[in-house]
């Protein structure tokens, strides 16, 4: 912009930007490098200094820890792909199906339970779904399941947790794509003479993958990370790599081994980032090609 | 007539479809509320209506200490996150809009836990006690992944002959900074605020790591009450929080702002 470079000067600009990129490289960035530190230093007490040491890592890689973070991550896996199965047909009925008068109230509606505390829709699902709550009592009314079932702490009522928390957060990246798609396009292929499936197959869809790779991380992310439902929904079942953090830096005090849980988790998922990148772009360029 | 039958039916699926998931999402919230309004003890057996649970709530100490808590830290990282935020959008346009935003992915790429036991381990390594100032510093780091965008996608929209009409008329550059570019930028600033003071309100992670041992935030208070089971009085909470978000969502969705969110993620 001509007009602001005319109000601020250079110097007064790379003082603006200065607060938020010290804020983010010393509470973001620089904990990541102590974390990295803590993970592989080890203070020796013989000669009173730190000593390096790969022990930590060697422990994960040695015991049931590392199992439980490739559980996780195909718990995220599955979760972002129940997510999606379910998200896409949603924001297409949105975004193309739907008049345009009501849409509004759609999205609004949509957005709304997520947006509150994630412990308050936590506990909505462990009131529903506990023992004597209504979901077991109708299910058990009907006969579909005998009394003593539980409906909770098993991997059905963390996978509905996850999915019912983190759901909006794929269906919006993929409506707000959709809803931006040109009409014209749609009748253009079907004056070519495609048919629906056609068209949803090499028009609709192709276009809609940005909002999915949104989507995907929007989701993926934070299910990743998430102990709280695991915990809560879960009860002490299933052991996650967020509960493990949890319990070597909060509990057991062990923080060298917490952080080398953490660095080699945030590694995984790093790894699994780029190459969905690294997919993305091979698609893109696939699709050049034709 | 098969034909028509079997239309009407594809035509129906979809709405049918979606009309569950919309229950999936709001049959727990919706039971939960309503149940808070129950007179009984034993939480679910319905026996008549009463505000018992919203008395109770008010009388606790507890949850009344651990809302100011909340309200407090949610107000400070609000201001400080839109503060530098608007700053740092500012030094941005200035010098091309993508400036040094790739710093920013961090905020959207970390897990949330990440960014937790990172101010949990640096606090501890510079022996400074975990509590308020913890709490603000982790909610400004989430707060500042969405006040950038938002009040960036607002700036990029402004057109420049806006600013341009103001200094021919004879402004001088304050005058047009403050009269007429913060003005355009006022409304991504309020809504990316309302943004940032519910999610602070509505955080988990950073607070269950950060608080340290002498404070509490509303949604611990609230975890560590469901660890004991079921209690009315966690549901009285709970319509209060869904309450509170509603509001300030219908402000930010009156706002328009929510698209511009999900399309600069």
């Amino acid at each position: 912009m001509k007009t602001l470079r005319k109000i601020f000067s250079e110097e007064i600009a790379f003082v603006f930007s200065c607060p938020a990129l010290l804020w983010e490289c010393i509470f973001l960035y620089l904990p990541l490098l102590v974390l990295a530190l803590y993970s592989c230093f080890e203070f020796s007490a013989q000669t009173n200094s730190w000593v390096f040491t790969l022990h930590y890592y060697r422990q994960v890689f040695h015991s049931l820890y590392f199992r439980v973070i490739l559980n996780s991550l195909k718990l995220a896996f599955t979760a972002t792909l129940i997510c999606f199965t379910i998200a896409y047909p949603v924001a297409y009925f949105l975004a193309i199906k739907v008049q345009k008068r009501f849409r509004t109230f759609l999205l609004f509606s949509l957005i709304l339970p997520s947006w509150t505390s994630l412990v308050v829709q936590i506990y909505a699902w462990f009131f529903l779904l506990e023992q004597d709550g209504l979901v077991s009592r109708t299910l058990h009314w009907i006969g579909l399941i005998p009394k003593s079932m539980h409906l909770l702490n098993n991997y059905f009522s963390i996978m509905v947790g996850l999915v019912s928390c983190f759901l909006p957060f794929m269906i919006l990246p993929i409506y707000v794509i959709l809803d931006k798609m040109d009409p014209r396009l749609l009748e253009a292929s079907a004056d070519l003479g495609a048919d629906k499936i056609e068209t949803f197959k090499r028009i609709i869809f192709p276009l809609s993958l940005p909002g999915v790779y949104t989507g995907f991380l929007l989701v993926f992310v934070p299910v990743f990370g998430e102990f709280a439902i695991p915990s809560l929904l879960g009860g002490s079942t299933y052991v996650v790599w967020g509960s493990l953090i949890v319990d070597k830096f909060l509990r057991a005090r062990d923080w060298p081994f917490g952080s080398a849980l953490a660095i080699i988790g945030i590694m995984l998922f790093v790894l699994i980032i780029l190459s969905c990148v690294a997919i993305r772009n091979l698609v893109k360029r696939l699709r050049g090609v034709n | 007539m098969i034909k028509d039958g079997k239309n009407r039916f594809s035509r129906l699926i979809q709405p049918v479809f979606v009309g569950m998931i919309y229950l999936f999402l709001y049959l727990p919230i919706i039971v939960m509320v309503l149940f808070s309004f129950n007179k009984s003890r034993i939480s679910v057996r319905w026996e008549g209506f009463s505000l018992y649970w919203y008395q109770k709530l008010f009388q606790t100490p507890e949850i009344l200490d651990a809302l100011r808590v909340s309200l407090v830290v949610a107000f400070f990282a609000t201001v400080l996150s839109v503060v530098i935020g608007t700053l740092f959008v500012v030094a941005s346009v200035w010098k091309k809009s993508d400036y040094m935003s790739w710093i920013f992915y961090g905020n959207i790429l970390l897990p949330e836990i990440v960014m937790a036991i990172g101010i949990l381990s640096i606090f501890t390594f510079f022996q400074i006690p975990l509590g308020y100032l913890s709490l603000i510093t982790g909610h400004t780091i989430i707060g500042l992944g969405f006040v950038i965008p938002v009040v960036r996608a607002r700036f990029v929209e402004l057109d420049p002959i806006l600013t341009e009409a103001s200094l021919d008329l004879g402004a001088t550059y304050g005058q047009t900074f403050r009269k007429v570019l913060f003005p355009l930028l006022l409304p991504s600033i309020v809504a990316s605020s309302l943004l940032v003071f519910t999610l602070s309100l509505d955080d988990f992670m950073i607070a269950f790591f950060c608080s340290g041992p002498k404070i509490q935030t509303l949604s611990v208070y609230v975890y560590s009450m469901i660890k004991g089971g079921v209690d009315p009085t966690i549901n009285a909470i709970s319509a209060i929080f869904l309450a509170l978000s509603s509001l300030l969502i219908l402000i930010l969705s009156y706002l328009k702002v929510l698209d511009l969110v999900v399309s600069n993620e």
